[in-house]
């Protein structure tokens, strides 16, 4: 789809400012009322998605009209979608798709971004958006786990760029591998061979580099031979699981969340978390995981002509009521002595971590900054950790509570899991 | 029309420069309009200073919150006034929230509800800004319009800072016409040009009791919210009459009963666009809806402070239904479509499927008047948009009209709608007609005289008011540098 493709849905947008905001019932107060990051720090409507559909407009009429502040505006944009769902929550039209359209025809007029061209240098030479030291496979030497290039196993737990090349973040693929070891799965990594998602590219503009890095992976798993994939990054989940599917790449792959996979393990009675873990704790919904990891639909068809925006065949609009909630939340419930209270900006109206967008990579003052606003809301319920599913997210949150001094701790789901069993 | 360097750096040194903005590719985000700048002020003595500087410069200005529509002539200044978003307090004892101007409902409703309180959200919609002026839901419960309205701070268009009511003596918000100085015709003009020019920094909202719950149970996701329960001694429901002027006289017996918290006169088509998440859903619904219904209706929620008082409002209800030939839908029967509209009707968060989702844009004619006499004019311009849903211009609502009775139901809001694709020319101007034709149907026949004609043709009729209003802003406006709509968003 191109920006002009979605010219009717811009032309839908009223102006009413809800995409500010979390669903408007689940206000709660003047306190964690917005839900996009972007309009809260740079405060002109542009910044918005309301302001985006709307310069989405005039750029479908007059063309696209570039300035430095435009692609300020542009590139300063999680991607997170909670805009989409707060307007979608009254009116049928496509938020995020055009947003993301956009920043893809900067891409193709060569209006980048040149933090993010520097990342996107370092995947096509190595395959990885973090800075590749050393090898990727390397964090699991000595473990003993299969290598799904060389021998045939169910699951192929895909590890992800930051996780395996991050010396702050390999514990998580070796917690990983420990619980799966421990549930008896038959897994496998793809250790040096494997390949970055592609997903954070995407989500950064680079749709070719994205499509490449997709049929990479497609290939290895169809080498491999395994029916499902296991990420342990919510990035990597939305690529497999979601956008895979959106480009008909997917196949009939089974894409699992490890939190998901978990949860999965632990009600089939194959895990079962008995140590106690005495924390109380609040929970981080990942946007890919959450209201981004709902499943594509596809669609084409064409509006019907008269005075409603109904199309024919009618269109089922992703609103994010589908992402991954209840499994992790189930897997946290599930282990002794942990509680878990909620924070006001939840599941699909949850707050972003910051890291999305390339934001991570091109104004990392604008990650911190919104990845400690998250962590003011959790400190706000009283709770020791912020747990979250993503390592993206547990970076960008640690990130901010080094700047800030907060004495929260930051647990990624796998970690609490591993201290359980 | 941009702003020569030494302009522009006057208006930055008084916002700092990540708060002003002239970039031509960003302007189209607000509306179509190429701005001289757009500014975004933090508080009263900016906004001040920013106003000071217009004057100054002959240059036009306008404040907007949360937005929607809006004219602006070219090369005038935006006030975005994003920044200005604090909740200055709220005053149990007295009944009063003072806010800025973007501040939203749904914000201060969320506040107030903690503490028993409530406060009259616009029709617009909980999205827009809590001190904006006008009538809702609430209306029987928390009136409307200017009553709501108590002390304001209010930078005047030559850049005076003034204080109305209580403020402007005793420092205090609790009242709008004294001790100290009431602008009440000047500050919430009711007719054309309907608001006051300059730029209302502040304002103190009246409070109500609200005997329903803390906050609303409310489980699912987006766009599917239910209530996990209907919280204790509330129920809402939906009633249609055989006819307008039985619906008519049950509407003013229960307000003369005052036993309704809220009574809206729905009509199918928008209890259908608040119950569904979808277009396709909403044409559905609406078709099995217009069977149910027996003729024109509208919804009510009860709101008992304790089971004793919800009892008896249940019972005068019901009473007065029955006395009327009311019928009561079975689909808002149902507990979950009776939470979806209780929750949305309380927390006016669903105006927006009301009037864009269906076509993308809408236009209506809203009156505020003696109910009786413009729901007679109402019927007729229900009439009047048969042919334009028959051409497929606007969306088959039935050719109904809503509206729903103040206070104790003499005094009332009627409005009509004509939902359309904005992209369709033809629609968009067959819409424009119908609303000329019936404004002006209105006037002529003696039902009311609308806002939205013109002030030259309305004015002779009503004390030649827009003369006297000419005068006020000449002498208030000096500069013309606050064309119309200008003060409250």
């Amino acid at each position: 789809m191109a920006l002009e493709q979605y010219a009717g849905d811009m032309g839908m947008c009223c102006r009413c400012s809800a995409c500010k905001f979390v669903p408007m019932q689940k206000v709660k107060g003047s306190d964690y009322s917005y839900v996009c990051p972007s309009i809260a720090k740079y405060n002109f409507h542009a910044y918005s998605g309301g302001g985006r559909m709307n310069i989405g407009t005039a750029a479908v009429k007059n063309g696209m009209n570039y300035t430095d502040r435009l692609l300020d505006v542009v590139y300063n944009c999680q991607m997170c979608g909670a805009c989409d769902v707060s307007c979608k929550y009254a009116m049928d039209m496509e938020v995020l798709e055009p947003i993301s359209e956009f920043r893809m025809k900067c891409n193709e007029d060569g209006k980048t971004n040149a933090a993010l061209d520097k990342v996107i240098a370092g995947l096509r030479k190595t395959g990885s958006m973090v800075p590749a030291k050393g090898k990727r496979g390397a964090w699991a030497a000595g473990l003993g786990i299969k290598d799904a290039t060389k021998e045939k196993v169910d699951v192929l737990f895909h590890v992800g760029c930051l996780t395996s090349f991050d010396p702050e973040m390999q514990k998580l693929a070796k917690a990983t591998a420990r619980i799966l070891e421990k549930a008896g799965v038959s897994f496998g990594i793809a250790g040096d061979a494997e390949t970055c998602c592609g997903g954070r590219a995407y989500q950064m503009g680079y749709k070719d580099d994205f499509l490449a890095q997709a049929k990479k992976n497609m290939a290895l798993i169809k080498k491999c031979g395994a029916k499902t994939l296991v990420t342990g990054c919510a990035d990597g989940y939305q690529a497999f699981k979601v956008l895979y599917d959106k480009y008909d790449l997917k196949g009939k792959l089974e894409v699992l969340h490890i939190s998901e996979y978990i949860d999965k393990l632990i009600k089939d009675g194959k895990l079962k978390p008995r140590k106690k873990v005495n924390l109380s704790v609040t929970y981080h919904d990942p946007c890919r995981l959450g209201r981004l990891g709902e499943p594509w639909i596809h669609w084409e068809g064409t509006k019907v002509p008269g005075d409603r925006f109904v199309f024919d065949p009618p269109k089922e609009y992703r609103r994010g009521a589908k992402g991954i909630y209840e499994p992790p939340r189930d897997v946290i419930k599930s282990i002794p002595g942990v509680k878990l209270t909620e924070m006001t900006r939840i599941k699909e109206y949850a707050w972003c971590c910051g890291a999305g967008g390339g934001v991570n990579e091109s104004n990392p003052e604008f990650a911190t900054w919104t990845a400690q606003k998250r962590i003011d809301e959790a400190v706000s319920t009283g709770a020791e950790a912020i747990v979250t599913a993503c390592p993206w997210c547990e970076k960008t949150l640690n990130e901010a509570i080094k700047a800030s001094g907060s004495s929260l701790k930051v647990y990624d789901i796998v970690e609490l899991v591993e201290k359980a069993i | 029309m941009a702003f020569t360097k030494e302009v522009y750096k006057e208006f930055e040194d008084v916002v700092g420069v990540e708060n002003i903005c002239d970039d031509p590719s960003i302007m189209p985000a607000y509306y179509g309009t190429e701005f001289a700048a757009v500014i975004l002020p933090k508080d009263t003595a900016e906004v001040q200073a920013l106003v000071k500087l217009c004057n100054k410069h002959k240059v036009m200005f306008r404040p907007i919150c949360t937005g929607w529509s809006g004219m602006f002539p070219k090369g005038i200044v935006l006030f975005d006034l994003r920044r200005m978003n604090r909740i200055v307090e709220i005053n149990e004892k007295n009944m009063y929230a003072v806010v800025e101007p973007y501040v939203i409902s749904a914000e201060l409703q969320a506040e107030l509800m903690k503490r028993g309180l409530n406060f009259c959200i616009k029709g617009a919609g909980t999205n827009c800004s809590a001190m904006l002026r006008g009538h809702g839901h609430m209306d029987q419960t928390t009136s409307g319009d200017d009553r709501n309205h108590l002390a304001i701070e209010w930078v005047t268009p030559e850049g005076e800072i003034v204080r109305s009511g209580s403020l402007g003596s005793a420092d205090e918000w609790f009242c709008g016409d004294g001790p100290g100085p009431s602008l009440r015709a000047i500050l919430t003009s009711a007719v054309p040009p309907g608001v006051t020019p300059g730029v209302f920094t502040k304002a103190a909202v009246k409070l109500y009791h609200w005997p329903g719950p803390s906050e609303f149970p409310i489980v699912g996701h987006s766009p599917k919210y239910t209530l996990g329960e209907i919280p204790a001694n509330t129920m809402a429901r939906y009633y249609s009459f055989p006819s307008v002027d039985k619906m008519w006289q049950a509407e003013l017996k229960l307000g003369e009963g005052e036993i309704c918290y809220e009574l809206m006169g729905f009509n199918a088509a928008m209890v259908s666009c608040n119950i569904t998440t979808c277009n396709e859903e909403e044409e559905e619904v609406f078709a099995k809806m217009s069977k149910e219904v027996q003729g024109p209706g509208f919804f009510v929620i009860i709101a008992g402070s304790s089971p004793e008082d919800f009892a008896y409002k249940k019972h005068v209800l019901e009473y007065i239904v029955k006395q009327n030939g009311g019928k009561s839908l079975k689909t808002v029967e149902n507990p979950e479509v009776e939470g979806i509209l209780m929750c949305q009707c309380i927390r006016i968060s669903a105006s927006i499927r009301e009037t864009f989702r269906a076509g993308g844009a809408f236009n209506s004619i809203p009156i505020m008047g003696q109910r009786d006499l413009t729901i007679k004019w109402a019927i007729g311009a229900g009439k009047a948009k048969e042919p334009l849903i028959k051409n497929g211009y606007i969306v088959d609502d039935g050719g109904a009209f809503f509206g729903w009775g103040v206070e104790q139901g003499h005094l009332g809001k009627t409005e009509i709608f004509c939902k359309y694709d904005p992209q369709n020319a033809e629609a968009k101007k067959a819409v424009e007609q119908w609303q000329q034709e019936q404004t002006r149907r209105a006037f002529t026949e003696k039902y009311f005289a609308s806002t939205l004609g013109s002030q030259e043709d309305i004015g002779p009729a009503l004390s030649n008011y827009h003369l006297w209003w000419q005068k006020l802003v000449k002498t208030l406006d000096p500069n013309g540098v606050s064309p119309e709509g200008g003060a409250l968003v």
